[in-house]
């Protein structure tokens, strides 16, 4: 299991477009259970409706954990879908 | 930010039947419209439309949520629809959608439509509540649905939605003041806090009653407020306020409009208040008022500060007549002294009535111009009590309380004036002025205007003086009309005096009916202020109504000054009622030859009344005649009982 921690950049938050975005690119690894948690919120990685329902705004420090085939991999792409901003 | 508090009954479509992702956007669209809360229908469609070239907005699990931030939009809100069976909204699932929620943001950069979104998602996820929306018969119940669903979720929450920044913070403050501070004050206070729940609006309320000040605003509540209401008919505390915006008004309005008075703050309809007047603690200056509005402030703050002097001092002496009649003495010139107990009292009561009328102008200068006011009325105020004058300087006629009122008035304005000009002076001499320039130029022009009044005083007294002496016995009853109406004119000023000196001088020289009517003159005024605040409560304040019974102890022990707080609040219309009464009771006195030897003691010294039960008829008659003619003067009073007050 690995975990990192990253700061939400959007502007507008994790709304839905990049809610979609992640979600799609971790449905990538389905050997794999990515899940994120900010405060007391968490939801799959891979759950649209989760994440946005997380309500995640700008500046929210948010919890990344991957567990299972691939883990650093689907980590490494979330972490780096976050700090790009989701290409905003 | 509630579900059910954007999502209006209008932008409900319950079993919408589109046969496209477009169709159902014009659906969705025109429904947002509905809401009213859209300026121009294409903008915010384009916006729509540009968020889904981007990817479609239907997330999977059959819900929709097309979204848009827009400049078109006037408000956050929400359009709701469901279709059974779905409609292809080109999802990412390729599943139809049956549960489309369209949001409309404004061009903001506020978290709303995030919100928004965080919250709808957390309902929808859940699969029951979709069924449920879907299977919902009418409006009310998908209302009720989502009701339900978010107090479950977020049962924190008040079902009032409360603003979201700083929650504690309270947003209107009050003070509410009335002359009196016994009523209205505090009906004021409790309406306002009222319609403060009813509109959901934190409210704070200040009361400046006869007690002193209640639930005091603190200057953090002051410093974080919206704005100042401030419902007063006498001067408040206002250096406070500086920079906020304050609406000063009736403390009437407070009970009648509270509603209106919270609304235009909350709107910010109300000036920016900027206190003049450096050191001062309080200012009467509120703007907004008209002239007329603003003196009969500065006179009621006077009236109500006198009126415990004049209540305590009044029976006081009073008492002393009744222990000397106790004891069986017989009434003559030091009547009410002779007995020591009787004389503690008379002379203690006689000390304080010393003080009404420098009390009377004292409080009336500081209404005006705050504590410098203070002084010039409080001084020139006892100037006219004296009548001091350039001549006589020790004190010559008193130009009683209409001198005072003068003295009050003249002083606090000067002073006004005076704190204008000082302005020009150098800002090093700033800390002495309040401790030494202003007091001290005060004094010296309050004692030169007083010294130059009082001998116009004079001039009256020896004038009618010695037009009564003319005047002679020849038409006995006219004497008795002008004698008992000079009484009363002004209550201890020189007519009174003149009619007074008149009356005892006679004694002298046997002429006891004179006497009889000078002191009848006397009596009138008090007990018809009583009997009229006992029979046309209306014309009168709170105050002044309860004050009232004392007023029948005072007229019958021949006290006329019990009068004077009710004369100094409303002359025009008071003295000219007494007047009249005294005038009719001092010539039937005369009509029907009654006499009387002692000089003072009214009911006390009936005993040495020479025909008597005349005597009490003419008071009576006189009375009578005043009480009737202050309820046609006087108008009724805007704000009426409490009883009725309450009922809205």
């Amino acid at each position: 299991m690995v975990t990192k921690t990253v700061t939400v950049v959007n502007e507008q938050g994790l709304h839905m477009r990049p809610a979609g975005q992640l979600a799609a690119e971790m449905k990538k690894f389905p050997g794999c259970t990515i899940t994120i948690a900010s405060g007391d919120k968490t939801a799959k990685a891979t759950a649209v409706m989760q994440i946005m329902a997380a309500g995640l705004k700008k500046g929210a420090i948010v919890e990344i954990t991957a567990d299972g085939d691939n883990e650093q991999a689907a980590l490494d792409k979330a972490v780096e879908l976050f700090e790009s901003g989701f290409g905003e | 930010m509630r579900i059910v508090d954007l999502l209006s009954k209008d932008s409900i479509l319950l079993n919408g039947a589109p046969k496209s992702k477009a169709e159902a956007i014009d659906m969705l669209v025109d429904l947002q419209v509905k809401g009213g809360n859209i300026s121009d229908r294409e903008i915010y469609k384009q916006g729509i439309l540009a968020r889904e070239e981007k990817g479609s907005t239907a997330v999977g699990e059959g819900i929709a949520i097309p979204h848009a931030k827009s400049s078109a939009v006037t408000a956050p809100s929400l359009a709701a629809m469901t279709v059974p069976g779905g409609v292809d909204y080109e999802a990412l699932d390729d599943e139809p959608s049956d549960v489309l929620f369209m949001i409309a943001a404004p061009d903001t950069n506020a978290d709303v439509h995030l919100e928004v979104l965080s919250r709808l998602m957390t309902l929808l996820m859940d699969e029951d509540f979709r069924e449920n929306l879907l299977s919902a018969k009418d409006v009310d119940e998908f209302l009720a649905v989502i009701d339900k669903a978010e107090k479950e979720k977020y049962p924190d929450e008040p079902t009032v939605p409360e603003e979201p920044e700083n929650t504690d913070r309270i947003k209107v403050l009050a003070v509410t003041a009335c002359p009196t501070g016994i009523a209205h004050t505090y009906m004021a206070a409790e309406a306002l806090e009222k319609a403060g729940k009813k509109l959901g609006i934190t409210i704070k309320v200040e009361t400046n009653g006869s007690g002193g000040a209640k639930n005091i605003l603190t200057d953090k509540e002051i410093a974080e407020c919206d704005g100042i209401i401030v419902a007063a008919d006498k001067s408040v505390e206002m250096a406070r306020f500086d920079g906020k915006k304050v609406l000063a008004t009736k403390v009437s309005d407070g009970i009648k409009i509270p509603e209106e008075l919270i609304e235009r703050i909350e709107k910010g309809d109300a000036p920016v208040y900027h206190h003049e007047g450096g050191a001062a603690s309080s200012s009467s200056s509120v703007s907004n008022e008209s002239f007329g509005r603003k003196m009969y402030k500065h006179l009621m703050n006077g009236v109500s500060n006198m009126l415990p002097f004049t209540v305590a001092g009044g029976i006081f002496i009073a008492l002393a007549f009744l222990i000397d009649t106790m004891m069986g003495v017989q009434p003559g010139d030091n009547f009410g002294t002779v007995t020591p107990v009787a004389a503690f009292f008379k002379t203690i009561g006689g000390y304080a009535f010393n003080f009404m009328i420098p009390v009377l102008a004292g409080y009336i200068g500081k209404s005006i111009a705050d504590r410098p006011g203070f002084l010039v009325g409080l001084v020139g105020g006892y100037l006219a009590t004296t009548g001091s004058t350039f001549a006589k300087i020790g004190g010559d006629v008193p130009s009683g309380f209409l001198g005072a009122l003068l003295a009050g008035f003249v002083g606090g304005f000067l002073m006004l004036v005076l704190e204008k000009l000082c302005d020009k002076m150098p800002k090093a001499l700033n800390g002495i002025k309040p401790v030494l320039i202003y007091p001290l130029a005060g004094l010296g022009i309050i004692a030169v205007v007083m010294c130059a009044v009082n001998p116009f005083m004079g001039i009256i007294n020896t004038a009618i003086a010695d037009f009564l002496n003319h005047m002679g016995t020849e038409s006995k009853i006219f004497l008795g009309v002008i004698l008992g109406a000079m009484m009363s004119i002004d209550m201890g000023g020189p007519f009174n005096k003149a009619a007074y000196v008149f009356g005892t001088a006679a004694i002298a020289t046997g002429g006891y009916d004179i006497m009889a009517a000078v002191m009848i003159g006397g009596m009138v005024p008090p007990i018809a202020i009583a009997l009229s605040t006992t029979f046309f409560k209306s014309r009168w304040t709170e105050e002044e109504r309860k004050n009232g019974p004392v007023n029948y102890i005072m007229g019958l022990s021949f006290i006329t000054e019990g009068a004077i707080p009710y004369a100094a609040a409303d002359p025009l219309r008071v003295i000219p009622a007494c007047m009249v009464g005294a005038g009719v009771a001092g010539g039937l006195s005369m009509a029907f030859n009654c006499t009387l030897m002692a000089p003072h003691g009214g009911i006390f010294v009936f005993a040495v009344v020479g025909n008597w039960p005349m005597y009490l008829v003419s008071l009576a008659i006189g009375s009578v005649v005043s009480m009737l003619l202050l309820a046609l003067l006087k108008k009724k009073k805007t704000v009426k009982e409490p009883e009725t007050k309450n009922v809205k």
